[in-house]
């Protein structure tokens, strides 16, 4: 495969963790805290996006919009329950408790749904583009002939959706300020009269509704089994933090770097270490996180 | 004077004592023609509690480096998976794949514990300086890449299979199954007993106050003149290096090593146990590592007498192990036997 089609399925791959990853920094801004179970939010999403697609007859956007709702309903259920209680006992503990109700909801999904992999059907149309040359080097092809599916497309199209909804959100609404003025100072902005949990609870509705979102396109466009979600927390992590943790606008820019390093990475990698490519994103990680822990846009992380 | 009174009295000395009796008990086993008969109910509890003492060394590492010091080490099994593999990889006769040197074993455990120390050495420089959560997705992301390192490189670390023909000491001069069993729990137990002397000598030493210091606040620790940074460094590394010593005896206790035996699994149970008996108080965060293995011997007996198969099983395990991860936080941050006032936790 050329590399022109990697950088299709590295577009797509990028647009899913943006959007997950948007969510994800929302919530490490704003509550402060690195939510290791979010991953578990996208597999529910995508699981309540099968179960919308099998029991409603509607066509596939109920689908969709079934699995935002739920994820948004799942999310502050969960945060309620788990996260609000425990809010003043500082990162560490929150993070623990993220991972130890991440290891219970992924095994909840496991006895529930079973290990199988599953996918929402849809009717998918190709379109190829051949007629590119090709341009060997090495074994790597740097153009080539590629496809695009009407999946890719919806993907990469959701994303942009989504972009724009949470620019206008962030920028244009009364919370989506409260949201900024509050990841900015949390002191000042309850000084300013803003009901903080209120703020806070909405945070957790939008981050999993973006996460429902996230997943059940995941399960358009390829198959998620009850893995999934923790598959690629690490990914949207990497997407937040090189980004800059906190920064909505970092997190899209970091997804897709990481996205289109995967593919890169699976295009130039021998085909027996493929496997690799998945650590690219914690090598990046690990840089960033060295060289400026802040990333591309956010606050300082080091103590000393 | 009787014998009584010449005993000593601390934690650490008993926990010496014994340590020492327990690996000439051992030893006992091993050299002379000495047999044991298990009753074959307990051959389970045998498997279980050498898995416990040896990672009950990994949760006496992370203690020192998460209860003594506050560093959050979220990717533990790295060191022991770095251990277990540089043993694997000079020690090894022959190997289905992947490097196999057959040097003698005694210095691959010895490169194994000096390889989980120079890894730790390298995460400790580059990242101990980030704040408490980040370096927890730091070690984390490190144990994640050297997993696929494992998996992916098959002529050097074999792979999914791993690495196989590792000598066994043990089981090279006992050839009775039953002996073999009970030599090696004690001789294992005798070393982690040996590991809790050593660890709570450090920490009931003045090096250890100031290790705890750190923990309470570090600016206060910097200002009286103390190199917090170096302190992290060595407290990290020491735990890094006892990981890597449970890794290299796990490696020849077992004879294989495996990318499927360092899982992050490792790293969750270890952290359950420590949280969940108090971390600070070495002998509490072996008892809670005892009751969360302890699930496992549970789990593994009602598989026998329920209808369930052994995926739902485990799946249940796994949900009653994390909620419980997340019940110790928020009901008893300090753990069982933990003191909240000395863990500066609020109830």
């Amino acid at each position: 495969m050329g590399l022109l089609q990697e950088l299709i399925f590295g577009l797509v791959t990028g647009s899913y963790i943006a959007i997950a990853a948007i969510g994800f920094t929302l919530i490490y801004g704003i509550v402060n805290m690195i939510n290791f179970a979010y991953g578990e939010y996208l597999t529910l999403g995508a699981f309540i996006g099968f179960l919308a697609a099998n029991a409603l007859p509607g066509p596939l956007p109920v689908a969709v919009i079934a699995a935002m709702i739920g994820g948004g309903i799942t999310s502050i259920i969960l945060a309620r329950g788990f996260f609000t209680p425990i809010n003043q006992t500082g990162p560490v503990p929150m993070l623990l408790t993220s991972i130890g109700l991440g290891i219970a909801l992924r095994n909840a999904i496991r006895l529930v749904g079973g290990r199988s992999a599953r996918y929402i059907e849809t009717e998918t149309s190709t379109f190829r583009f051949d007629a590119i040359p090709e341009i060997p080097v090495g074994s790597v092809d740097l153009l080539g002939g590629f496809f695009i599916t009407s999946e890719h497309i919806i993907v990469i199209a959701s994303a942009v959706i989504v972009f724009a909804a949470v620019h206008l959100l962030l920028t244009r609404t009364d919370v989506g300020i409260a949201m900024r003025a509050m990841g900015d100072d949390e002191s000042l902005a309850r000084v300013r009269g803003i009901d903080t949990q209120l703020i806070r609870d909405s945070v957790w509705v939008l981050a999993g509704v973006l996460a429902g979102l996230a997943g059940v396109l995941m399960a358009i466009q390829t198959n998620v089994s009850a893995d999934t979600g923790y598959s690629h927390i690490l990914q949207i992590l990497s997407a937040a933090i090189l980004g800059g943790a906190g920064s909505p606008y970092g997190a899209i820019i970091g997804a897709y770097v990481i996205g289109l390093v995967l593919a890169v990475s699976t295009a130039f990698l021998p085909s027996s270490m493929t496997g690799l490519s998945s650590a690219m994103a914690f090598v990046i990680l690990i840089a960033v996180l060295l060289v400026k822990p802040s990333g591309i846009a956010g606050s300082e992380v080091r103590e000393a | 004077m009787n014998v009584r009174d010449r005993l000593p009295s601390g934690h650490g000395d008993r926990a010496l004592i014994a340590g020492v009796v327990c690996i000439l008990v051992g030893a006992l086993f091993a050299l002379t023609p000495l047999r044991v008969q298990l009753p074959s109910a307990f051959y389970v509890f045998v498997e279980v509690g050498i898995l416990f003492v040896i990672y009950g060394m990994l949760v006496l590492g992370l203690d020192l480096q998460y209860g003594h010091t506050g560093l959050v080490n979220f990717g533990h099994v790295v060191f022991f998976a770095v251990g277990a593999y540089a043993t694997a990889m000079l020690s090894a006769q022959d190997s289905f794949a992947g490097i196999a040197l057959a040097y003698p074993w005694p210095l691959g455990l010895v490169a194994g514990v000096i390889a989980a120390a120079i890894l730790g050495a390298a995460v400790s420089l580059t990242s101990i300086r980030l704040r408490g959560d980040f370096l927890a997705i730091v070690t984390l992301a490190t144990a994640e890449i050297f997993h696929s390192l494992f998996v992916n490189f098959e002529d050097i670390f074999g792979g999914n299979v791993g690495i196989l023909g590792v000598p066994r000491p043990i089981a090279a001069v006992v050839s009775d199954g039953d002996t073999r069993l009970a030599a090696t729990l004690l001789v294992l137990g005798g070393i982690t007993l040996l590991t809790l002397a050593a660890v709570t000598r450090l920490t009931d030493a003045p090096y250890g106050r100031v290790l705890r210091a750190i923990r309470a606040d570090e600016l206060v620790t910097r200002s009286v003149g103390k190199s917090t940074i170096t302190y992290k460094t060595q407290s990290f590394v020491y735990g890094a290096a006892l990981a890597g010593l449970a890794g290299g005896l796990f490696a020849l206790y077992n004879g294989a090593v495996a990318p499927g035996f360092f899982t992050i699994q490792v790293t969750v149970t270890v952290w359950i146990g420590m949280l969940l008996g108090g971390a600070a108080n070495h002998r509490a965060v072996l008892a809670g590592l005892a009751i969360i293995m302890g699930l496992r011997l549970i789990s593994r007996f009602a598989l026998d007498v329920t209808p369930v198969s052994s995926d739902v099983f485990a799946s249940m395990r796994l949900i009653v192990v994390g909620l419980i991860l997340v019940a110790v936080i928020r009901y008893r941050p300090a753990g069982i036997w933990g003191d909240p006032q000395e863990l500066g936790v609020d109830q």
